[in-house]
């Protein structure tokens, strides 16, 4: 402990005033928790309003008095429809309409005589955004022909039931969590690059920019030992990354909270029991983010090889949530033992409403610092040769 | 007595080990057959000198003769591959730490934190060498006053002069009143004024009784300052005295054309 105070404490202090002071640190911890719930809110917002954009559509119609009766299905249906003149194509080519309907006058002709009328459902197909409302559209439109079809066989003494020789009942196992999950799938790789991007800075600068700018001869000639010093330097880049995670967790909730979720079906419950498990298994990855980016930047010649190595390390831990967003993560008991992986599964199954129990995220957090103190104890022993201290020599 | 080493002499090395164990105060760093390879490349061969107590002495010896890796060696940045260095009897292969409480270092590398003030580079380095509390801000108070750092002391580093820099730089090295101080090149790179208080400041430590070694590729500088020389060329101890002795050894009457003649740099330059 005297040695903790003695040794690690003036390395600690220093570092971490000198990382607070420094512009570029702070905003590589503090930028990207705040950017997060950002994308969230502006994902979750676009996702949102076009999901309720597609229950009450606006369809403009060009030439409705030739199908009176398709356009009173449409406002039975709750939706509105305006009149539209003029070049349908180009409005829509435009943007100025998100889609239209035009109607011509063959279409009153065609329907008295029964033969299948036609109606232009014009839209641009390269605006994903607007897929669901083409889709809405044409299931209305789709509805009040299925409605006439029907009744047409009645009026030839056909039930109408011989239309539908098959129905899809479609049974969706899911949970609404669970189909949240898929949603909020990407906050777990949210949590684990604020791990690796909030400390990033830190570990950059105490190491391959202390070597780089000449104070790492003069530090090592004070009485205290190469181990103090690392792990000083550690602990603040430490700070640094769990600050980030920190932040991220809970702006990414309180932006959830404060976001309408429940028109996207979606529904969140994390509860005290679960945020601590949440801590405990997320915040020790902290510690294997900043082990490994000291590691990194101990062996790295210059700042800017360091910088290369830490943003191409970025990609390793973020492997595990990528393959989740295509396929299912495996959830047996030895995921919990990888770095990266076990947050991911965990986190994913905190948001699909299960609760994992304490010795998994305990276990998920031992790994990570065990993971981390073996990277300082290899980065103390870099300290040890005369190659690292010096550089080029 | 003059020394000239062409390699070990194991009978100055007997009585140098007698005098240091009887009396460690009389000898405050005792170089003894350091040797440095790196790969291929020998870059101290067999080096021994003696520095005193209340003595400057120079390592005077071109560029590239291993001037910086035998000061490394000393304050106990590379560790030799042979031979041992005592600081006030500590060895500092063995006891590395405490030797360097022992040592204040101006290394060649005098890189600072450009975000801290020189009050926290100060404050930084003393705790690093064990103080705290009063005794820590009474040192800081006093070497603001005597390398003249009021207006700077409370100033963040970015924006320094070069002649500011080198002030943080050798206070931090003397924050904790080392009774040996090691300078490599100190006035390298220095103004005309920086260059004198410099001077001084390794006179001041001289008369306070502080064991002082620094190196230098400047003839000028070394004679006017130091009352012994050692010079090195290519890795090895060529001469080692008093100016006089060196010039009475070497037969010239210049130290200048000594310096030369020892070093073997006329050679290289024909």
């Amino acid at each position: 402990m005297n040695w903790l105070r003695k040794e690690v404490g003036p390395v600690f202090h220093k570092e971490f005033l000198d990382a607070i002071r420094d512009r570029r640190s702070l905003m590589s911890a503090l930028l990207f928790p705040l950017f997060a719930p950002l994308m969230i809110n502006v994902l979750f917002g676009t996702i949102a309003a076009r999901e309720r954009g597609a229950e009450d559509l606006v369809f403009p119609v060009k030439g409705a008095e030739h199908a009176p009766g398709l356009v009173a299905w449409i406002e039975r249906a709750n939706h509105e429809v305006t009149a539209a003149e003029g070049d349908l194509f180009e409005a829509v080519r435009e943007g100025e309409l998100e889609l239209a309907v035009w109607i011509d006058s063959t279409y009153a002709e065609a329907f008295s005589e029964g033969r299948p009328a036609s109606v232009k459902l014009i839209v641009d197909g390269s605006k994903t955004e607007i897929a669901p409302l083409v889709r809405r559209a044409r299931e209305v439109i789709r509805g009040y022909a299925d409605q006439i079809s029907t009744l047409r066989l009645i009026a030839r003494g056909v039930s109408g039931d011989a239309r539908t020789p098959v129905t899809i009942e479609e049974i969706d196992l899911a949970t609404a969590q669970q189909r949240s999950a898929v949603f909020l799938g990407f906050i777990p790789l949210f949590i684990i690059m604020a791990a690796f991007i909030s400390g990033m800075n830190v570990a950059i600068d105490t190491t391959a920019g202390e070597r780089e700018r000449g104070s790492l001869e003069p530090l090592l000639i004070n009485p205290i030992s190469r181990n103090s010093i690392v792990i000083g330097k550690w602990l603040v880049t430490v700070v640094f990354s769990s600050v980030g995670i920190i932040l991220v967790l809970s702006t990414t909730v309180l932006a959830l909270q404060w976001m309408s979720l429940e028109d996207l079906g979606v529904r969140l419950d994390i509860g005290g029991a679960e945020l601590v498990g949440v801590l405990a298994g997320t915040v020790p990855l902290a510690f294997l983010a900043s082990g490994i980016q000291l590691l990194v930047s101990t062996f790295a010649r210059s700042f800017k090889e360091a910088q290369v190595y830490i943003n191409l390390l970025i990609f390793v831990p973020l492997i595990p949530g990528i393959i989740a967003s295509v396929s299912s993560l495996p959830t047996d008991t030895w995921t919990v033992l990888v770095p990266a992986m076990a947050q991911q599964v965990l986190l994913t199954q905190v948001m699909g409403g299960e609760n994992p129990g304490l010795p998994s995220f305990l276990l998920a957090g031992l790994s990570s610092m065990v993971l981390g103190v073996i990277c300082i104890v290899l980065t103390a022993w870099l300290f040890r040769h005369e190659r690292i201290v010096f550089g080029e020599t | 007595m003059i020394e000239v080493r062409g390699g070990a002499h194991p009978a100055t090395a007997l009585l140098r080990f007698a005098v240091g164990a009887g009396d460690p105060a009389a000898v405050m760093i005792e170089v003894r057959g350091i040797h440095k390879r790196f790969g291929d490349v020998v870059a101290v061969d067999d080096v021994s000198f003696v520095a005193q107590d209340g003595a400057v002495t120079g390592l005077l010896g071109p560029n590239g003769a291993g001037k910086s890796t035998s000061l490394r060696v000393l304050y106990g940045l590379l560790e030799t591959d042979r031979g041992r260095v005592l600081v006030d009897g500590v060895d500092v292969t063995h006891r590395p730490q405490e030797a360097q409480c022992r040592m204040g270092v101006l290394p060649d590398a005098q890189g600072l934190y450009v975000r801290l003030t020189a009050r926290e580079h100060l404050r930084y380095f003393g705790r690093l060498q064990g103080l705290s509390g009063p005794v820590l801000e009474r040192n800081i108070d006093e070497l603001v006053e005597r390398l003249d750092m009021g207006s700077i002391i409370d100033r963040r580093v970015q924006g320094f002069s070069h002649g500011e820099r080198v002030k943080v730089a050798v206070g931090r090295a003397l924050v904790h009143r080392p009774r040996n101080m090691l300078l490599d090149e100190p006035t390298n790179g220095l103004d005309v004024a920086s260059t004198r208080a410099m001077r001084q400041l390794i006179r001041e430590m001289r008369s306070d009784g502080t064991c002082v070694v620094f190196s230098s590729h400047i003839m000028q500088e070394v004679s006017a300052l130091c009352d012994r020389i050692v010079i090195i060329s290519a890795g090895r101890v060529v001469a080692e005295g008093t100016p006089d002795e060196i010039l009475a050894q070497s037969g010239l009457s210049s130290l200048e054309d000594a310096f030369v003649t020892l070093t073997g740099i006329d050679e290289v330059r024909v």
